[in-house]
């Protein structure tokens, strides 16, 4: 592949979900970079509890389960596939505890949302567990997945044909994602409410997939941020090829 | 029993809202759907992880 | 093995004589209380 091929557009970008249009990709490997976003990039999340008390209503399993989904912040950098860190929770009712409530021994791996409800405690009632968290991917387990409902569509080209008939009804045409007009302009459809006749009224107009332009969504739960989960993706596909690469070779 | 931390089909964190959803559109009096859009509760499945949910931990508590 | 009575709540400790009964206030209802150990859980 030659260099320059591709270009990236940020069309919106927070730091937990962003809207992406790469040109110049195969959609082969447009749908890599999707499951390599889903299932290969690691994120802390916890594996194993030690229950000291629970005098709560809910069972340990349930409890573990709850404690397995939320998200950790992943400073993936610093660790590797296998590390383990231990977290470490005591509530006393009445009272909720929440996720914010759990004490991490190492301050970069933390909950990444700290409001998440995990058991309602009545007087008397009482929580007190040991967690260890460990990195490992989405292929192992979905609570280790980083990105949530990543998708991508085809860039669409909208092309005016010409005026509709003097007696043609208007009617409305439905559609969702990102447009490029004939200026090369970029628009989400979100900006004429995905109602294509709302931006061209009177006009016959035309829609044609763009070839290799994919608008990328991606989300993430917070264990890292939207720019880092793509780019450790594409790292993932490298260092797969690269394996592959020194096995053939030798 | 308590809000699910996750989105069953797609895996968003929904319980973070679960306490500023009960207290504006349950206890309170606004429009569910309105305060679920300025939570940025988007889809409809996550929506209706919270429409759908029902805290029990008062119900079952007098049998611990 | 300990058990708590669930009517008056005491402790009740059973025998292979007694059957299963509060030697207190005779209900049957008996609760398993739980260990004191550290329970460890996978979660899966």
């Amino acid at each position: 592949m030659s260099e320059a091929d591709f270009d990236v557009q940020y069309i919106e970008r927070d730091d937990r979900s962003a809207r992406v249009l790469i040109r110049g990709l195969s959609p082969a490997f447009a749908n890599g970079i999707r499951r390599a976003m889903i299932a290969d990039v690691p994120t802390f999340s916890i594996d194993t509890v030690r229950f000291v008390e629970n005098s709560s209503v809910m069972f340990d399993e349930m409890l573990g389960l709850r404690l397995g989904l939320v998200p950790l912040t992943t400073p993936i950098d610093d660790f590797e596939i296998g590390d383990e860190v231990t977290l470490a929770l005591d509530v006393a009712g009445p009272g909720t505890a929440y996720s914010g409530d759990l004490v991490s021994s190492e301050p970069l791996v933390e909950p990444a949302d700290k409001n998440v409800p995990l058991i309602e405690l009545k007087e008397g009632q009482r929580v007190e567990l040991e967690a260890d968290a460990v990195l490992d991917t989405g292929k192992e387990h979905a609570k280790h997945q980083g990105g949530v409902s990543v998708g991508y569509r085809h860039l669409q080209r909208v092309t005016v044909e010409g005026d509709l008939g003097e007696f043609d009804e208007e009617e409305t045409r439905i559609l969702r994602g990102v447009i490029e007009t004939e200026d090369g302009e970029i628009v989400p459809t979100e900006a004429f409410d995905h109602d294509l006749s709302e931006r061209y009224p009177g006009k016959e107009v035309s829609v044609e997939d763009v070839p290799g332009a994919f608008v990328f969504h991606v989300e993430t739960d917070g264990s890292v941020d939207v720019e880092e989960l793509i780019v450790r993706a594409i790292g993932t596909i490298e260092e797969r090829a690269d394996e592959l690469r020194t096995t053939i070779a030798v | 029993m308590m809000i699910p931390v996750r989105c069953f089909t797609c895996g968003n964190v929904v319980g973070e809202h679960w306490d500023e959803f009960k207290a504006r559109a349950r206890e309170g009096d606004e429009d569910p759907g309105e305060v679920l859009d300025d939570l940025g509760v988007d889809r409809h499945c996550c929506r209706r992880m919270m429409v759908s949910h029902t805290d029990l931990v008062d119900v079952v508590s007098p049998y611990q | 093995m300990s058990y708590r009575c669930s009517r008056c709540k005491r402790d009740v400790t059973l025998d292979e004589y007694g059957g299963v009964r509060c030697p207190y206030c005779g209900h049957r209802v008996l609760l398993k209380e739980r260990g004191g150990d550290v329970k460890e859980v996978s979660v899966e």
